[in-house]
This record gives C-alpha cells, sequence and structure tokens, in this order.
C-alpha cells in the first residue's frame, strides 16, 4: 500500500483533522488538532508510513520479513535486527511476568483451533500433540540471535499493532507540538488534549451493535481492546472463546469475551487486556490488582 | 452481550499487580507513558538534626501542571523552621569564653574547652519559586523561572532561563541556561566590618536570645552559567555531563563568624574578630552521570568537581540505586563520598601580633574535610495510586581535629568541630 492513500478531512465543526488509512487489516486513523492542512497531510503520511513499516517487518502474512526468516530457520539460528530484538526481549519479559501464560509461540495451536463459529473441537490428541511446538522456553533467545525449534512459529501480532501506534504517537510528538490521537482500529493513543479539549474516545460493544458502549475523555494514555466476540467454537451449549492457555493448548475457561484497558501507553494497554483475558474468570480481579481503568464484556452464556 | 463492568480501582494488595514491570519492559522497546496525570502534588516533611547542634523542620509543598503543548508551569513553596547552635569559629580554650552579637545586645557562654557555638541560633525561612517550560518548536524548549526566599536576616531573589535543543532523533539533548541571584545579609546591629572586634558584651545582655533582622543589609550578586549534554548511550543508559561558572561578588563573609587571637605563645584567645572573606569568587563545576535502568534495578551514578579562585577544590561520588521490590514497592541505598580542600585564607586562628593577613575566616565549612553520607529510602504506592516515600540519612564530617599549626593550650582540644547529622523525610505526592 502507497503512502498516497491517506484521505484527510475535517468534518466543519471539528478543529482538527482526521488523516484515515488502511493497515494491519484495520481502519486508521490519526486527529491531528492543527489548522495548517499541508502540514496535517505530511504528519498523517509519516503515522501511515511508520504503522506500514512495522506491518511489513512482523507481519506473519509476509515471506520477505524476519518473522518469516525466524519461522522458516528449521531450527538454524537467527539474527534478529535491534528492533525485533526489543520486541522479543518485551515478549520474553511478559511471559516470565504471566508465569507463562503470555506466549508469542502459540501459533502452531491455530493448527489445531480454528474459530470459525462451528462446533468443530479437535480431539485432545490432535492438541496434546502440538504442545510440544509451543513454549517460549523451547526458544534460545541470545540477541541478537534467536532459534526456534522446527516447527515452531513466532507471532508478534499481539504486540505490534499497540507498538505501531505508540510509535506512530510518538513520532508525531517529536513533529508538533499539537495535540494527537493516533486510533489504528480501536487501539489507540492520545498525546495531549486538542486545543477544545481532551478527546472523545467510544468504547465499542464488541459485537458491534450500533453505537459505543461508553464514552470517555482522554487527553493522555493508551487505550487497547483484546479478544473478539465474533470468534468462538459453540458445542453442547458450552462456547470456547478464541483465547488459548498455551500450557494446555485448551482455551482459557470462562474467559471474557472482550477486555479494553487504559493505560499509560497503547502497548501497556494492550498487554494488559491481552493478560486479562488469558486470566479467564480472574480478568477482573487480575485487572483490579493493576489498577487501571478497564471494561471487560462477558456473555451470559460464557463457558 | 449482558453484563458490562467497569472498575477503576481494588482494594486489595496484589501479588499478582506486574503493570510497573510492564511499563518499564515497554519503555525499553522505546515506548514510553505519557504522563497520565495533568496536575502532580508532591507534599513532603524534613527533619535534620546535628547532633547536640542544628535541628531543622522543613515542610515542602509542590504543584506542577501540564498544559496544553507541552507547556509546564511548577509553583514550590518550602517553608523552614531551624533552632540550635552551630560554631562560631573562634577556638576551644582553658577559661570559658563569651561572646556578643554584632549589636552587642546579646551575648552567650562557652564553657572551658569545648568547641565554641553559638546557641542563638533560631530562624525561619520561607522560599517560594515558580517556573515553567515552554516548547519553541518541536525540539527545542524554553524554561524560565523566577525564585524568592526570606529570612529575617537574609533575603533572596534569583532568576533564571534555559534553552534545550533536541538532536540526533531526540538522543541527544544539548542545554544551556543562565541564572543570576541578589542577596542581601542584614544582621540586627548591622553588618560586622571584616577584621573589626567583637564588641564588648552590654551590661544587660541575656543568654541565648534570637538575633532578629532589620539592620543595615549588605548585598551579594551571583551570575551563573550552564552548559550541559545528555546522550542516550543504549535503551537502557543515559550519560550527562555539564560545566557551569558562577561569579559571586559582594559582601561573602559569616556576619555571625568570629576568629580567636590568641597569645603566641599559650594559644589562649585575647580577643576576637569578625572574619573577612574575598568579596569576589569564581567557581567551575564538572560534573558527570550515568544512568543505567536494568528493569527491576537502576543505577545512578554520579561524579561531581568544583574549583574556585579561593582555593577550595571538591569531588563528590554519589551513588543511589534503587530496586523495585514488587510493583508497588522499591528501596533505594545511597551513598556520597564528598572531599574539599581549604580556602587559601582559611586559618583556625590569628597569632596576637603577627600581623593581619588580607583576609581569614575559621570557618568549617570552607576548611578541608571528608564527607559520608549513607541513607535508604523507601517508596510505597498505597492502595489509592498516592506515592508514599520515607528516607533516612546519616551524615558525618571527619576534619583534621589535631592540626600541625596548633600550639599552647590549643594542642589539647579538637580544633575540627566534628558534625553528624541525621535527616529523616517524608514525602507523599498524588496526581489527578
Amino acid at each position: 500500500m502507497m503512502t498516497d492513500d491517506v484521505t484527510l478531512e475535517r468534518p466543519a465543526a471539528q478543529g482538527h483533522w482526521t488523516g484515515r488509512f488502511t493497515a494491519m487489516a484495520s481502519p486508521c486513523e490519526v486527529l491531528i488538532d492543527l489548522d495548517d492542512e499541508a502540514e496535517c497531510r505530511r504528519l498523517a503520511r509519516l503515522a501511515a508510513a511508520e504503522a506500514q513499516r512495522i506491518e511489513r517487518a512482523w507481519s506473519r502474512y509476509r515471506d520477505d520479513n524476519i518473522i518469516h526468516a525466524i519461522n522458516t530457520s528449521g531450527g538454524r539460528p537467527v539474527t534478529v535486527d535491534p528492533e525485533t530484538a526489543q520486541m522479543l526481549d518485551l515478549a520474553a519479559r511478559c511471559h516470565e511476568l504471566s508465569g507463562g501464560r503470555f506466549d508469542v509461540t502459540s501459533g502452531a495451536l491455530r493448527r489445531a483451533w480454528r474459530f470459525d463459529g462451528t462446533d468443530r473441537i479437535p480431539a485432545p490428541d490432535e492438541v496434546r500433540a502440538l504442545l510440544p511446538l509451543v513454549g517460549w522456553r523451547r526458544v534460545r533467545w541470545e540477541p541478537p540471535v534467536l532459534t526456534l525449534p522446527t516447527g515452531m512459529e513466532i507471532d508478534l501480532g499481539g504486540l505490534g499493532k499497540e507498538y505501531a501506534v505508540d510509535r506512530a504517537a510518538e513520532l508525531l510528538g517529536r513533529e508538533t507540538a499539537a495535540g494527537v490521537l493516533v486510533n489504528f482500529g480501536g487501539d489507540l493513543r492520545a498525546s495531549g488534549p486538542a486545543r477544545s479539549g481532551a478527546w472523545e474516545v467510544g468504547i465499542e460493544d464488541p459485537e458491534g451493535r450500533g453505537a459505543g458502549l461508553r464514552r470517555l475523555s482522554v487527553s493522555r494514555g493508551g487505550l487497547a481492546t483484546s479478544g473478539d466476540a465474533r470468534r468462538f467454537l459453540l458445542r453442547d451449549g458450552i462456547r470456547y472463546t478464541h483465547v488459548l492457555n498455551p500450557r494446555t493448548g485448551w482455551p482459557v475457561r470462562q474467559a471474557p469475551a472482550s477486555v479494553t484497558v487504559l493505560a499509560d501507553s497503547c502497548l501497556e494497554a494492550g498487554l494488559l487486556a491481552t493478560l486479562g483475558l488469558l486470566h479467564g474468570r480472574e480478568a477482573e480481579g487480575f485487572l483490579r490488582e493493576q489498577r487501571v481503568r478497564f471494561w471487560c464484556w462477558r456473555r451470559p452464556d460464557a463457558a | 452481550m449482558g453484563v458490562t463492568r467497569e472498575d477503576r480501582v481494588g482494594p486489595r494488595r496484589g501479588r499478582r499487580a506486574i503493570r510497573g514491570a510492564l511499563a518499564a519492559a515497554c519503555a525499553l522497546v522505546g515506548v514510553h507513558a505519557a504522563p497520565a496525570r495533568a496536575t502532580v502534588i508532591d507534599t513532603g516533611l524534613l527533619y535534620y538534626g546535628e547532633l547536640s547542634r542544628v535541628t531543622a523542620v522543613e515542610a515542602v509543598g509542590s504543584l506542577r501542571q501540564e498544559f496544553a503543548n507541552g507547556r509546564t508551569g511548577t509553583l514550590r513553596l518550602v517553608y523552614d523552621a531551624l533552632t540550635g547552635a552551630s560554631p562560631n569559629g573562634a577556638t576551644p580554650a582553658r577559661a570559658a569564653q563569651t561572646f556578643t552579637s554584632p549589636s552587642g545586645m546579646s551575648g552567650y557562654r562557652v564553657a572551658p574547652g569545648t568547641t565554641p557555638l553559638d546557641g542563638t541560633f533560631r530562624d525561619n525561612r520561607v522560599e517560594l519559586s515558580a517556573d515553567g517550560t515552554l516548547p519553541l518548536d518541536r525540539l527545542t524548549t524554553v524554561g524560565l523561572g523566577v525564585r524568592f526566599s526570606g529570612e529575617s536576616d537574609y533575603h533572596s531573589l534569583g532568576l533564571n532561563g534555559s534553552l534545550s535543543r533536541d538532536l540526533n532523533d531526540r538522543n541527544t539533548t544539548l542545554s544551556a541556561a543562565l541564572s543570576f541571584d541578589h542577596d542581601t545579609v542584614s544582621p540586627q546591629g548591622g553588618v560586622p566590618v571584616p577584621f573589626s572586634a567583637m564588641p564588648a558584651p552590654a551590661p544587660s545582655s541575656g543568654e541565648g536570645e534570637g538575633e532578629g533582622g532589620g539592620g543595615p543589609g549588605v548585598g551579594k550578586d551571583v551570575v551563573g552559567a550552564v552548559l550541559s549534554a545528555t546522550q542516550v548511550l543504549d535503551r537502557s543508559t543515559l550519560l550527562a555531563a555539564s560545566w557551569s561558572v558562577s561569579r559571586l561578588s559582594g559582601y561573602q563573609s559569616d556576619p555571625y563568624k568570629l576568629m580567636s587571637v590568641v597569645d603566641p605563645v599559650n594559644g589562649e584567645p585575647v580577643r576576637y574578630l569578625y572574619e573577612s572573606r574575598p568579596e569576589s569568587r569564581l567557581r567551575h563545576a564538572v560534573y558527570g552521570q550515568l544512568k543505567r535502568d536494568l528493569g527491576r534495578f537502576t543505577l545512578d551514578l554520579d561524579y561531581r568537581w568544583t574549583g574556585d579562585d579561593w582555593g577550595v577544590r571538591s569531588h563528590a561520588v554519589d551513588l543511589h540505586t534503587r530496586w523495585d521490590l514488587n510493583d508497588r514497592q522499591f528501596v533505594q541505598p545511597h551513598v556520597r563520598w564528598y572531599r574539599q580542600t581549604a580556602a587559601d585564607f582559611h586559618r583556625l586562628f590569628l597569632v596576637n601580633g603577627a600581623g593581619l593577613p588580607d583576609h581569614a575566616t575559621a570557618d568549617a565549612r570552607l576548611d578541608a574535610f571528608t564527607a559520608w553520607t549513607f541513607g535508604l529510602k523507601h517508596g510505597r504506592t498505597l492502595a489509592n495510586g498516592h506515592l508514599l516515600t520515607v528516607r533516612g540519612e546519616y551524615y558525618h564530617q571527619i576534619g583534621e581535629r589535631h592540626p600541625v599549626a596548633a600550639f599552647g593550650d590549643l594542642r589539647d582540644f579538637s580544633l575540627f568541630p566534628a558534625l553528624d547529622a541525621v535527616i529523616v523525610q517524608v514525602g507523599y505526592s498524588f496526581g489527578t
């Protein structure tokens, strides 16, 4: 995608410009509280270019990036670039902090689990057979060299979008003193309020019904959502959410359908939201202990 | 989709609270937390106690506000109450000694063989300062500040301005700052003329009366400049360095410090003169700081060198380490080593009949000494998100108690007043 796909508009009633583009399979927007249209266009293109750069670097759907090189390394050591190294450090730290719940190597489980709304629950043996291919502990990470056993997969998708939001917000923060809101598919970061006051942000009903359920004012900080209410399996009245526990290979029991967290950065909010989901029934208790504002959606029929 | 929950803060202390560690991990990938708080209020109470000497209690309150477009403003109010005794510069003697204030209206007696301490030291100080930062463009920031402090016999007014610029993808920051301060000292009874004799005690003088202010004052101007650079070395290491120069001109003697003029044979005091310091002083300082953030462990090592044309040169090494015990508590051990040389005109005493030097002071703060500070700070985030800190420090100063210059009776006394002090500070900060 070219950065020229950025569109810019300013509704009559608003003081800020909104630049829109698509990246990471999500609608993205950048709200900039400046009057200068040309400057806003330049800034929106910078944000788009940053989002696309990160998408190119870490998308697992490409065959020309470091993630592909790692996932097809066949057990050979791969030297990674400094930015990927930082991300792997973060992944390692999150794995440690979450007691193994957060694991960027759980991708292999997707071979057994397809959350398409059907009742196709994999056989226990099928899941068990995949477990040797899951687990950060099996990875040898000696920065900047990563050795991934054959058959395992690394997926930084769970971190990449939020990271891109923060990067874009910080990039624009260096370029302008104006208030900016970066929103990539609902994961967002505000760096400074608009002249007219804080940014108004809506948290949507995860099933996408109508208008946002909640509105809140944000002038600084990050908001991120984990979970997808549309991805599940339903069998014998039990709904299996798409959140997999990497230690068992099975969906986390009684996980909320979706968790939204407001924290200091988008990446932090995203990690807390994901960890919240991974705590299943205890999601609210876990998030309460993190002392963040959060919103959990649960289905009445959740297993 | 039925249940929607919103929660803000839970009362339980979380064993699973990992937010701080996550934020630190995010910072390592270059994602820095936006200061989520637009207003931060810090309050603190400090106790400083020297063993059987000066005691000070200080209350501090500050309010920091962030405005749109990166502007910030800080207001700070400090109140100090000081009482106690401090060495007046005179040497110990075989006989009891009597000292009077510059006005001759109050005085105190000192027991034989002890370091003469002026016990009339009692004052309250108020300091008010305001400063602000204003981004000029995306990489350049201007800072401005004003400060006033006042106590009964001392007033100080300061202005400062700085300009800083980020370079090299914000990995380097260069800044330049200028400051101007004007101080006025106005002891009751007037400012003593350097090397004038201490007045004889007035017949009605009592003991231990506080010195009020209000006499005619003399001033001192300080003009300073600082150039500094900060460099991010890698994602966990920061290096900072600065060079500063300041020129002090005007009255710099301490109006309460005396010199003993001693008998050339037995070293016993014959009379007392007020001290005399030069009216100009040029100081340089070089400072370096290395800061390393290793997740739960932070290391901060500072070194400062100062030198001036009075002959005082000092080295200070300061080491702070911080351990995050968990996500709500940290401890911060601190150790500092300091050594300075004496001013060229520092004399422990003057000898009767030997003629006066151009300048002389017996103030121990201008003598050679070594000092150690050991401290420990504990910080804890409370259930309501506010931060409570407690800091304890011990300060120990070591100097030459029996210098070779001592003779006669002076050889029997300690000529360096030992100084040991305890500092306890409680801080409480919160934001909105």
